[in-house]
């Protein structure tokens, strides 16, 4: 059995100006100690569909159709109780920027330990015993000073690290990081990343990374999602999308990356930005973006076609197959 | 120990120590509730006993001074009043009353705030509207007229020995529970910017309850706010004990705080006893003065924004 099971996922905001449907269709599966990157635009939903797995959306964001299996049970119909004992529990989450996420008039140990005594019947000598050993693990030097420092007295890099020994304090199944590396240094970058990986292999964790860096999903993932507009754009095991992508807008990020050997040119960009809500073309999504768009494309949307486990949402993705990579 | 080191090591402790005004407020509210608070120590006589009291002694001047009709006598530091108690012991014994009143409905004030503003501001919707519409009418009425209201039905129904006995209860909780907005919308304001911010969503990711990520993490982000409210409170609160006493609403005059002393000395102003009533207020004016003037420096050095160098 798989460890998540995202099964027709939809969410929508009722506004003043009708439904926005802000997420459509999601469907994806991660098993134990298995990796997913998330790839896309801001605003194309990756943050939002990791808020739905946990069940936290934002008012007056909805679930609105659809199951998120974890562990054999349904998330989207848990009542509030159930969910605690999941969140923080069974999944954890890291957010963008450890400034933000840790609370500033609180010491780390003091977080740490809440965290440890909400899900478990601990005193807190253990739980600090605990928290000591997590610091350790995510190899921030005299771990026992650190837990009475208070977060504005570590560096950037430190406090990720410490956000990540607090998702992995409760031993989860699954982890989901939410652009983990984006605020940090990029000499920083590779270190998080780096950890993080080696964490995740060492308890067997589940990960979904959301990010834009391709470079870096490419590294860390098993499978990859790509997300546009609240749709799946384009699914598949990292290296079949990365080296072989079937949906324009994947080769369009994919040429958006600098490389060695295009060194001194300009870079490509997709023209144009992502359409809102509000605002969605007729047909498919990506239409007044697309340089391969055909007459078809502006009036239906593309189902995802299944390629042999890698699929794309696009009328021309066996096409595109012969066509060869981008770059 | 290390605490202690710690604090004298702050900035906060440097600027309490580079600003005079602030030292002095300090200096004299603490001698303050230091005499309010060993009040039975430092007083030469008991001024709730009427055994101690000699209507002989009765309208006694201070010592420096002199009256048509008696002479200073060396027993009363700051003379008698129309009973024939001293001065100095009241004044002690009323200092304490007006302290412990203006404490205690400030804690009141505080409890029903801090609880009505974290919940108002945090679940929002019609819980916010409720509690706001609520302060909005309870704010329309001023603070003066409830307790009057409350306060004289009290003593009509219940009669005034009963009253006399409930006096300190009384003011309390009606101070207490007529200046609950104040708390309420700060703290609301407080939580309203707090809560969108990422740690409380990481505290509800970690599978946190709403109350203890109330508590626990928006409540102490709010807390500089409230600090210096609080020392405005207070003498808000000291003040309108007063002022209700003043108007025979407050304390009574067989245990009588600050107020009920300027009024009962207030009578025997015209007949060249000034100083039943006079001192008390100047130890009344003193005090609220420095607390206030305490509560602006607090504003000054907890708000970064009006740092002035």
């Amino acid at each position: 059995m798989a460890l998540l099971e995202v099964k027709n996922l939809h969410v929508e905001f009722p506004t003043r100006r009708g439904v926005l449907k802000a997420l459509r269709d999601v469907n994806f599966t991660l098993e134990k100690g298995e990796r997913l990157g998330i790839v896309g635009e801001s605003g194309a939903g990756k943050s939002l569909a990791a808020f739905a797995i946990i069940n936290l959306l934002s008012k007056p964001g909805r679930i609105s159709e659809g199951e998120i299996i974890f562990e054999g049970q349904d998330l989207s119909k848990m009542d509030d109780t159930q969910l605690r004992s999941v969140r923080g529990n069974r999944i954890s989450m890291i957010f963008q920027d450890p400034m933000m996420t840790l609370n500033p008039v609180l010491t780390i140990g003091t977080q740490m330990i809440e965290t440890l005594q909400a899900h478990r019947n601990i005193s807190k000598e253990e739980a600090r015993l605990i928290a000591i050993d997590r610091l350790n693990e995510v190899r921030i030097p005299s771990a026992e000073e650190r837990l009475e420092s208070y977060p504005h007295e570590l560096s950037g890099g430190m406090r990720q690290r410490v956000v990540i020994a607090i998702a992995l304090l409760t031993e989860p199944a699954m982890i989901i990081a939410d652009e983990p590396t984006t605020a940090l240094d990029v000499t920083i970058q590779a270190e998080i990343m780096s950890l993080m990986l080696d964490l995740c292999k060492m308890h067997n964790v589940g990960l979904i990374l959301i990010t834009h860096d391709l470079a870096v999903v490419s590294q860390v993932t098993q499978k990859i999602m790509v997300m546009y507009a609240g749709r799946v754009a384009e699914q598949g095991p990292t290296r079949d999308v990365i080296q072989n992508p079937r949906h324009p807008y994947t080769r369009g990020l994919m040429s958006a990356l600098p490389q060695q050997n295009q060194a001194g040119k300009r870079l490509y960009q997709i023209p144009g930005s992502m359409p809102t809500l509000d605002a969605m073309p007729e047909g498919c999504p990506f239409n007044p973006r697309c340089e391969y768009v055909g007459e078809r494309c502006y009036t239906t949307v593309p189902e995802l076609e299944d390629l042999g486990g890698h699929m794309a949402r696009c009328f021309k993705a066996r096409e595109l197959k012969e066509s060869g990579s981008l770059s | 120990m290390l605490k202690l080191k710690t604090f004298l090591d702050s900035d906060f402790f440097y600027q309490f120590k580079s600003d005079r005004v602030a030292i002095i407020s300090f200096s004299v509210i603490f001698l303050f509730f230091a005499a309010a608070l060993f009040a039975p120590l430092l007083s030469p006589m008991d001024p709730h006993d009427p055994s101690q009291i000699d209507i002989m002694d009765s309208e006694i001047p201070p010592v420096w001074s002199s009256s048509d009709y008696a002479e200073p006598d060396e027993r009363f530091l700051l003379g008698t009043d129309a009973q024939g108690r001293d001065m100095l012991s009241a004044i002690l014994y009323g200092l304490r009353i007006s302290i412990i009143i203006g404490l205690f409905a400030v804690a009141v004030q505080m409890g029903l705030g801090i609880a009505i503003g974290l919940i108002s501001g945090y679940v929002g919707g019609r819980v916010d509207a409720f509690f706001m519409r609520l302060a909005d009418i309870q704010l329309s009425l001023s603070t003066m007229m409830i307790a009057i209201i409350v306060l004289a039905i009290f003593q009509a129904s219940f009669g005034a020995e009963l009253y006399e006995e409930l006096a300190i209860f009384m003011l309390v909780m009606v101070i207490g529970i007529a200046e609950w907005p104040q708390y309420a919308r700060t703290i609301r304001a407080s939580v309203l910017a707090e809560k969108n911010k990422e740690y409380v969503d990481a505290a509800r990711v970690i599978g946190l309850s709403s109350p203890t990520i109330m508590v626990r993490h928006i409540l102490p982000n709010t807390l500089s706010p409230l600090l210096v409210i609080s020392t405005v409170q207070v003498a808000n609160a000291i003040i309108s004990e007063a002022a209700l006493s003043f108007l025979g609403l407050g304390m009574p005059v067989t245990m009588p705080s600050l107020g009920s002393l300027i009024s009962a000395g207030f009578e025997f102003i015209f007949s060249g006893s000034w100083w039943i009533t006079t001192i008390p207020s100047i130890v009344l004016i003193t005090l609220i003065l420095t607390i206030n003037l305490l509560g602006d420096w607090l504003r000054d050095v907890l708000n970064p924004k009006l740092y002035k160098g």
